[in-house]
């Protein structure tokens, strides 16, 4: 029951029965997706969903801690490329991949503690972090972008310069690889894992005290928490997760490239939370699902212009719904029409 | 013979550039105490807060809480030891509800708190009337409310010394005497409390003994009784020869 608790409570949206009906049914709906789905349109799903862990991770960090990463792709690459070198070196080594995952990961956890035991133990001002994390994520950018030549490799894989790493191996686990619809469940349930996981943190005790830190930092220290030692746990959590997106990029697409890392790339998570709403959860998973359908279809469709359609969202959302939209739309929403749906096929 | 002291100062020195902001302060609160710190402004009570509370570390001298030396203690060590502080701007989280505020200090455990401070907060939770269940951002709260909840949300952390900051600045006259008579309940449950306070009408209702501070230092210490019969302290702060 606690643990049930810790996922409806009150840090993100939805508390209600119909609410919990409404995610079960869509759960379901991804479940049995490939039922109709072609394993094409489940590998573009795949897609859509796989930036989320990233996205949750920079909301839990700046929806409700209040710490701009302007950097998430760092991690991204960083899991990215680790995976490439190991499970690549590793290759006809059935558990390379899986070493190659755990690798990433714990890199992303390693250099995010690092990086942010300098910021918040040094106690940088709040406007300074989305600096220097831009300023990480471009310096990994330029330095992967100058690793053309044969000399750029680790054992024998190349790391490419701009062209990037190709012909990544898809993830495995033992004889059992996953392309197509094994990939597509694979990414489905690491997504739930991760929003879940995310939800219970921001209802837990913590949580609460995410939201302090957020609103005032030296009263929440003032209440008894050693603020740099929370702000570097979620620093760490969110570089983890970024991590965890920048893993399946590569297993969805068998390659990676330094632009990848880049300062468009490093603004897109910005803006998928921005739009949803980057005080909830859910908002944001909505928001990244949705634009990155909306980029993925229209630059498949030769459009030239996705950046710039999302771009100016981005302005139109900051103008008229500075909340994001999805919360806006979530803090309107008429509860008791809601109510009384849920009711009505009883009351007959 | 008087309680043994709770919270205690030796010559706490802090200067700002050029500035002196306190000097040689000799703070002694008896356990169990509610005392008053007044002085004009600039006389470096809040600066004695912060030092206290460890926003500031001070040049030279020590400060000792239940004779433990928390000079080096970094803040939020100091108030998982039994500080509490409200500032003198409120400072409750105005963009979260009463129920997010009250939810954000560091409690012990279940079993490792005390019933005592359970009470107290329980105590003063009911006497302010602060409604948990709203939606709304506490911003939305009339400034007497706001005061009220930064205290509850304080005393929900359990302290053992209360440190208030001007509690009761903005306050109506019923305002400020339903606080006071809130913190002399507290005080009588045994709560010390120590308040930086401008208005001397409160400070003739709460406080047993009153310090005033001036240019820093320690200028004269006594009943409240004493403090407004002493004729310096009328002249530099009273404003009366």
């Amino acid at each position: 029951m606690k643990y049930l608790a810790l996922l409806t409570g009150p840090e993100d949206i939805g508390q209600s029965r119909l609410f919990w009906i409404v995610f079960v049914l869509l759960v379901l709906n991804f479940v049995l997706g490939p039922l109709w789905m072609s394993e094409f349109e489940a590998s573009n799903v795949s897609y859509y969903l796989l930036n989320l862990p990233m996205a949750l991770g920079l909301c839990l960090l700046w929806g409700y801690c209040g710490v701009l990463s302007f950097g998430q792709v760092a991690y991204f690459g960083i899991a990215g490329y680790l995976y490439g070198i190991i499970a690549g070196n590793m290759r006809g080594d059935p558990w390379g991949p899986l070493l190659g995952e755990v690798g990433g990961l714990a890199a992303c956890a390693v250099v995010s503690a690092i990086f942010g035991y300098f910021m918040f133990y040094a106690r940088v001002q709040r406007w300074i972090v989305p600096i220097l994390t831009l300023v990480l994520a471009l310096l990994l950018e330029t330095f992967l972008g100058q690793t053309a030549g044969y000399q750029w490799r680790v054992g024998s894989v190349q790391l490419g310069g701009y062209n990037g790493m190709t012909g990544i191996p898809w993830f495995q686990l033992g004889d059992f690889t996953f392309f197509g619809y094994s990939f597509y469940y694979y990414v489905v349930l690491l997504v739930l894992v991760s929003y879940l996981g995310c939800r219970a943190l921001v209802n837990s005790h913590h949580g609460k005290v995410m939201l302090a830190m957020r609103e005032d930092p030296l009263r929440t220290e003032l209440l008894g928490y050693d603020i740099r030692a929370r702000q570097l746990a979620v620093f760490v959590i969110a570089g983890v997760l970024a991590g965890l997106s920048g893993l399946l990029y590569v297993q969805w697409g068998n390659y990676i490239t330094p632009s990848q890392l880049g300062l468009v790339q490093a603004a897109l998570p910005v803006i998928w939370v921005a739009v949803g709403g980057r005080s909830k959860l859910l908002a944001v998973a909505i928001s990244a699902y949705a634009l990155n359908w909306i980029t993925y279809s229209l630059s498949s469709a030769g459009n030239q212009y996705a950046l710039v359609i999302i771009g100016g969202l981005l302005v139109v959302v900051m103008l008229f719904f500075p909340d994001g939209i999805v919360v806006t739309l979530a803090r309107n929403m008429n509860r008791q029409a809601l109510t009384r749906l849920l009711r009505r096929p009883g009351r007959s | 013979m008087g309680m043994p002291s709770i919270v205690s100062t030796t010559a706490l020195d802090k200067r700002f550039g050029g500035i002196v902001a306190t000097q040689h302060v000799d703070l002694d609160i008896p356990e169990g105490e509610l005392r008053c710190i007044i002085g004009p402004n600039g006389a470096g009570k809040s600066t004695l807060f912060a030092l206290l509370c460890g926003i500031h570390a001070p040049d030279s001298g020590h400060i000792f809480l239940k004779d433990r030396d928390i000079t080096a203690l970094p803040s939020f060590r100091r108030v998982r030891l039994g500080l509490g502080l409200t500032f003198q701007t409120n400072r409750a989280f105005h963009d979260l509800t009463v129920r997010q505020n009250l939810e954000a200090p560091f409690r012990l455990p279940r079993g490792g708190r005390s019933s005592t401070s359970e009470e107290r907060y329980q105590y003063a939770l009911s006497t302010f009337g602060l409604d948990t269940t709203s939606d709304v951002p506490a911003r939305e709260l009339p400034h007497h409310r706001l005061q009220w909840l930064e205290i509850a949300m304080v005393l929900a952390g359990g302290p053992e010394v209360l440190l208030l900051d001007e509690p009761t600045a903005g306050l109506s006259p019923e305002e400020t005497l339903q606080t006071a008579r809130v913190l002399r309940h507290l005080n009588d449950d045994g709560l010390t409390i120590i308040v930086v306070e401008h208005d001397i009408a409160f400070v003739r209702e709460v406080a047993e003994r009153v310090t005033v501070l001036h240019q820093g230092a320690i200028f004269a210490e006594g009943t409240v009784a004493d403090i407004t019969a002493h004729d310096d302290v009328r002249r530099i702060y009273l404003g009366q020869a």
